[in-house]
């Protein structure tokens, strides 16, 4: 029984259900994996800290750090 | 007072309809508005179902308008103070029950009329001379009083129930009838009318089985009333829910949809006459005999839900037990205390689920998803569950917009703000939404919310990390390489 205008829409997407980049049970290893290269990159900056190891080694321990912080706060539980 | 007050605040926020409806609902008429007399019901039968812990009223009705003009608004009045108690109305055209477009809205008279309407819009406008079957229901809340209203722990418990033996009808009814369906046979109390009264020269109420029918009966002007009251056996809690707050929080990020709902009950049973004695409910555990306690509550879930918790005030109940398989997930919880009559319980419960049975990208339109969970759920008890009000909260993704929605349970308000919580720099937006008067048959009933979610708010999380870890580097760059020693500096070479 169709009433009204969104439960049209919802019936026309049952062929594209949500898709996660990250399943649940991946989110731990993943998360843990890149805290990890955040952890070892950000101690590699702080051994020779200079300008050009900005670039090299900050961007990717931050980038790392971001999404890892995302999916470790998922896997236990805090679903952001 | 209470009641009144009650009854003031649910019209008043009744008449504060939602945006998303596009029909007009502030209705303000003077004291003496009375329904022009345009229909006229034909013949009329009301059912009115006691099985569970609120009666169920059904009025199907043949109206036809006697008026020379094609007419659209039917009404339907409710004595002062019952309005506020009546959920859930719901209009039908008995001979197409597809038809759509029956809208219900409640009129708001001066306070200090003793009668209210709800005003039915037909779909369209009904010709003169024409009929049309409609089919009304209703649920009445806190309608059943427990008579005696004090019994021993494992009396058995009856309740009363007064009604009008005529149907409410704001028109001239030509032939009406009223039927009970009551859950036993034990009923040691009917109002008897006499004969004169029923058109087949019969004194009501006729009884077979569990079923009371009064009336027939003839013309009857508009308004008529002829109280009558029940009084059956019905060993069964009166669970009443006072509150009941419910949370999905949706995580695109965490592929999971989170549900909480916060619950406020009441059991309106016969109170106890003694002191609850440990030994005799020890006791009866044994034979479980049917008792006007609520002892237990279940939550049929949607299959896949996971993580279930059941809180107190106290902490976590270890009293629960949550069945999960292939089919079914089933959480069963019992409360701390067996709650009698007169006694209150609140608990909160929540559990989650994998996303993608909740959510849908909108076929051509990126960025745009579609959301259906259930309304509120509450536990699925056998005699019932009534709620005064629920208020339900959907937390959407942070940067969410374009939020729209829609379900077939009546509103009274809804609102849109923003809830911070963990990892958000704005606030992930918030759809509030509150209806009033429910019961436990509409658990089924659908919420549907579409919202747009666009490229930019999906990686704000992580970008504002990384940006704050890099802001941490470039300092400890900058302070790593202050010269901050003593004396003369040093030329480097």
């Amino acid at each position: 029984m169709s009433v009204s205008p969104l439960h049209d829409i919802w019936e026309a997407s049952a062929s594209q259900p949500f898709q996660p980049s990250i399943g649940k049970s991946l989110q731990f290893t993943i998360g843990a994996t890149l805290l990890f290269i955040a952890l070892v990159l950000s101690g590699l900056f702080g051994l020779n800290n200079s300008l050009k190891n900005l670039p090299v080694y900050g961007i990717p321990a931050s980038l790392a750090f971001g999404f890892g912080a995302v999916y470790m706060i998922c896997a236990v539980g805090v679903y952001v | 007072m209470r009641l009144f007050n009650w009854a003031l605040v649910a019209l008043t926020s009744l008449a504060s309809a939602d945006s998303n409806l596009t029909h007009e609902s502030r209705n303000i008429l003077p004291s003496t508005f009375k329904p022009a007399q345009h229909f006229r019901n034909v013949n009329l039968v009301r059912n009115i179902n006691l099985e569970k812990s609120f009666p169920r009223e059904t009025i199907n009705v043949v109206i036809e308008n006697i008026d020379n003009a094609p007419q659209q608004e039917y009404f339907l009045p409710f004595e002062q103070g019952s309005i506020g108690r009546v959920g859930g109305l719901e209009v039908k055209d008995k001979k197409e029950p597809e038809r759509t477009g029956f809208v219900v809205d409640v009129v708001e008279v001066d306070p200090y009329s003793t009668t209210e309407y709800y005003k039915i819009t037909l779909p369209t406008p009904l010709p003169s001379k024409q009929q049309l079957t409609l089919s009304i229901t209703y649920y009445a809340l806190s309608a059943l009083t427990p008579l005696p209203a004090q019994i021993g722990q494992t009396d058995k418990q009856y309740v009363l129930h007064t009604f009008s033996a005529y149907a409410p009808s704001a028109y001239t009814t030509s032939k009406q009838k009223t039927k009970l369906k009551l859950p036993t046979v034990d009923v040691p109390d009917a109002t008897t009318l006499p004969p004169e009264l029923n058109a087949e020269g019969k004194e009501d109420p006729q009884k077979q089985g569990t079923s009371f029918t009064y009336g027939p009966y003839n013309e009857l002007p508009a308004g008529a009333v002829q109280e009558v009251s029940v009084r059956y056996d019905f060993t069964k809690p009166l669970v009443h829910g006072k509150l009941l707050e419910r949370d999905v929080e949706v995580s695109h990020w965490g592929n999971n949809v989170a549900f909480e709902e916060r619950h406020w009950l009441t059991n309106r049973a016969a109170t106890l006459k003694n002191h609850f004695s440990r030994v005799t409910y020890a006791q009866s555990a044994y034979y479980n005999p049917p008792s006007s306690a609520l002892k237990e509550l279940r939550f049929p879930l949607a299959v896949g839900s996971a993580d279930p918790y059941f809180v107190d005030d106290i902490g976590n109940v270890s009293t629960s037990r949550f069945r999960s398989n292939m089919r079914e997930a089933n959480l069963e919880l019992k409360p701390r205390y067996p709650i009698f009559g007169g006694w209150n319980y609140s608990f909160k419960v929540g559990w989650n689920s994998d996303l993608k049975e909740f959510l849908r990208r909108v076929k051509g339109a990126s960025n745009t998803y579609v959301l259906k969970v259930p309304f509120f759920e509450g536990p699925k008890q056998a005699e019932g569950v009534e709620y005064e009000r629920v208020v339900t909260r959907i937390i959407l993704p942070e940067g969410a917009k374009n939020i729209k929605f829609s379900t077939t349970i009546t509103l009274t308000s809804n609102t849109t703000s923003l809830h911070r919580t963990f990892m958000d720099t704005m606030g992930r937006t918030s759809l509030e939404l509150t209806a009033l008067n429910v019961v436990d048959e509409f658990r089924e009933r659908d919420l549907v919310v579409t919202y747009e979610y666009p490229f930019s708010a999906r990686f704000r999380k992580p970008l504002v990390i990384f940006g704050g870890l890099m802001a941490v580097f470039a300092v400890s760059w900058v302070l790593g390489n202050l010269d901050v020693s003593i004396g003369r500096k040093q030329k480097s070479v």
